[in-house]
């Protein structure tokens, strides 16, 4: 694939890349230690911490969502790759507090993988923090164990709940809860129309042909199961929801949370397009679509299609859901 | 020779940077069919971390150098690549202890210890077409060398010879775990990557103590 990013050395994009973010949102984020992105303003000791960590390359994610409301701490790691866990615990320990941390990790080999080393560390030297894994990629066959399923942006809804409560005061184990509750209520499927290419080393991580879409395509271009002819917005839609509500049981009368999240090249109208669908989905099944979310929250470089994320909402999640939030990506107020 | 010290311990992680160096591209290579084609860069920035831990670490102490490159490789940023291979060589370090001689039995002790400490970080079995498949069978190896009482560099030639066979047999297999396994059978026909670079740091740990002809 032909390089049609504006980059400089590769081995320079992620310090490049941070160094900019930080510079663009000087009054809600900034750099501290081994390039943590951390809040320019910290919250108080007495709130429990919320920790994430992630490839780069998929910006906004995730340190995007670091802010008030939201996170404290955004571990970002190479393209594509998770962190090391030394930064990890780095993290851990700039963010420990007598409240507590709570570490979101996305379901992929190595965010998992760095995670348990560093959270067997972090116990080693008596820090109090909890896990909250995200597993929503339903496009996985194997229901079996749905530990085999990815973390797509779903995460966004998890950190938006956990950061909530943390700010309100919930206590670890309460952040905890909420957080496994909206991981349980969630699923999410994507959609690819074109592939998207490495930024450091211009390998195609992904291809799909012209005039194809690939459901369940992953967010590093692992391959679906479901290539298939290029639908219309409606019928595509249909296809996503129906696999979705189905996987989550959602019944007449429910109340969801819709995010439809742009991978990289899909356009704004495209996304308000699948939105109008689903709108009319839902009320066809008698399903309330109480909050919704358009844009480009998780993306993956230039690929072409969608995330579609759906969520189970309560009364407690939804006031968690609507609870002010300020950050260089999602701010609600 | 019946055993080895500090220095053929550095020789052998010299040895294995040398070779992962001398193959990245091809490592990068096996790594585009699955993955997103870095494996062989992120190998290459692992051993520049296992260099620096080398230097880091306290002179004459066999346990503290494996921990020092463990723990720089850990941080290598690389996805799954630092936490595995940082793994293997904190497992390695914390069975040597304080001793600053290695005999065969205690080499098949540190490279089960360092399957173990691998295996505390993924799930992978044999046969899932990932690094366990070179990993597995070379410490078996290994500790059927220290049975028989084989000398150490016969040992550790098995033991290179068992991954290199582990990872050749990985060709035929369909990816179960890391990114790879989405693209199930799509993934037979290529060795795994990791599994190649396994087999290397083997091949140079075998290397490494050959060289000199022990201490």
């Amino acid at each position: 694939m032909p390089n049609r990013k504006f980059t400089n050395k590769p081995d320079d994009i992620v310090n490049e890349l941070l160094e900019g973010f930080v510079l663009a949102h000087p009054d809600k984020i900034r750099l501290a230690g081994s390039n943590l992105v951390v809040r320019a303003q910290p919250k108080a000791q007495d709130q429990v911490a919320v920790v994430t960590l992630g490839g780069s390359g998929h910006e906004p994610a995730l340190s995007g969502y670091v802010g008030p409301g939201m996170l404290d701490i955004s571990v970002p790691g190479d393209i594509f790759a998770a962190p090391g866990p030394p930064r990890l615990v780095e993290a851990l320990e700039m963010a420990d507090r007598p409240a507590g941390v709570l570490l979101v990790v996305l379901n992929h080999a190595g965010d998992v993988m760095s995670a348990k080393v560093a959270m067997q560390m972090a116990q080693a030297k008596g820090l109090n923090v909890k896990q909250v894994l995200t597993h929503e990629d339903i496009s996985v066959p194997s229901r079996r164990d749905p530990k085999d399923r990815r973390g797509l942006a779903g995460c966004l809804f998890v950190i938006k709940v956990a950061g909530a409560a943390a700010e309100k005061g919930y206590s670890l184990d309460e952040c905890l809860a909420v957080a496994e509750r909206m991981e349980k209520n969630m699923a999410t499927l994507a959609v690819a129309t074109a592939g998207a290419s490495h930024p450091a080393t211009g390998q195609v991580i992904a291809e799909v042909p012209d005039g194809r879409m690939n459901v369940g395509m992953g967010q590093h271009g692992e391959a679906g199961t479901g290539e298939q002819e290029l639908k219309t917005a409606d019928a595509t839609a249909r296809l996503m929801l129906e696999m979705l509500v189905k996987d989550l049981d959602v019944q007449s009368g429910e109340d969801l949370l819709v995010m439809i999240n742009g991978v990289g090249s899909a356009t704004l109208m495209e996304l308000y397009i699948v939105l109008r669908q689903v709108k009319r989905l839902c009320d066809a099944k008698g399903i309330n679509l109480a909050r919704t979310l358009v844009g480009e929250y998780l993306t993956v470089q230039e690929m072409g299609g969608f995330q579609m994320c759906i969520a189970r909402m309560d009364d407690e999640l939804l006031e968690l859901w609507d609870a002010p939030c300020c950050t260089p990506a999602l701010t609600l107020c | 020779m019946n055993a080895i010290g500090y220095e053929d311990i550095k020789r052998m992680l010299l040895a294995a940077a040398e070779l992962i160096r001398a193959h990245h591209q091809r490592l990068s290579e096996l790594d585009s069919f699955g993955g997103d084609g870095d494996h062989g860069t992120t190998m290459v920035r692992a051993m520049g971390c296992l260099e620096k831990g080398m230097a880091q670490a306290a002179d004459g102490r066999i346990d503290d150098l494996l921990n020092q490159v463990g723990w720089a490789i850990l941080g290598v940023d690389g996805g799954a690549t630092g936490p595995l291979f940082g793994s293997l060589f904190m497992g390695m370090g914390q069975a040597v202890g304080d001793r600053d001689a290695v005999d065969v039995v205690l080499l098949a002790d540190m490279f089960e210890a360092a399957r173990e400490s691998v295996a505390n970080v993924t799930q992978a079995q044999v046969g899932d077409k990932t690094l366990v498949d070179a990993l597995v069978p070379a410490v078996t190896a290994l500790r059927a060398a220290a049975d028989k009482g084989e000398d150490v560099l016969v040992a550790l030639d098995e033991a290179a010879r068992a991954a290199q066979q582990g990872a050749e047999g990985t060709r035929d297999m369909a990816a179960r775990f890391g990114r790879a396994r989405n693209r199930g059978e799509a993934s037979k026909g290529q060795p795994d990557p990791g599994a190649t670079s396994m087999a290397l740091v083997f091949q140079g740990f075998a290397q490494g103590v050959r060289t000199h002809g022990g201490s």
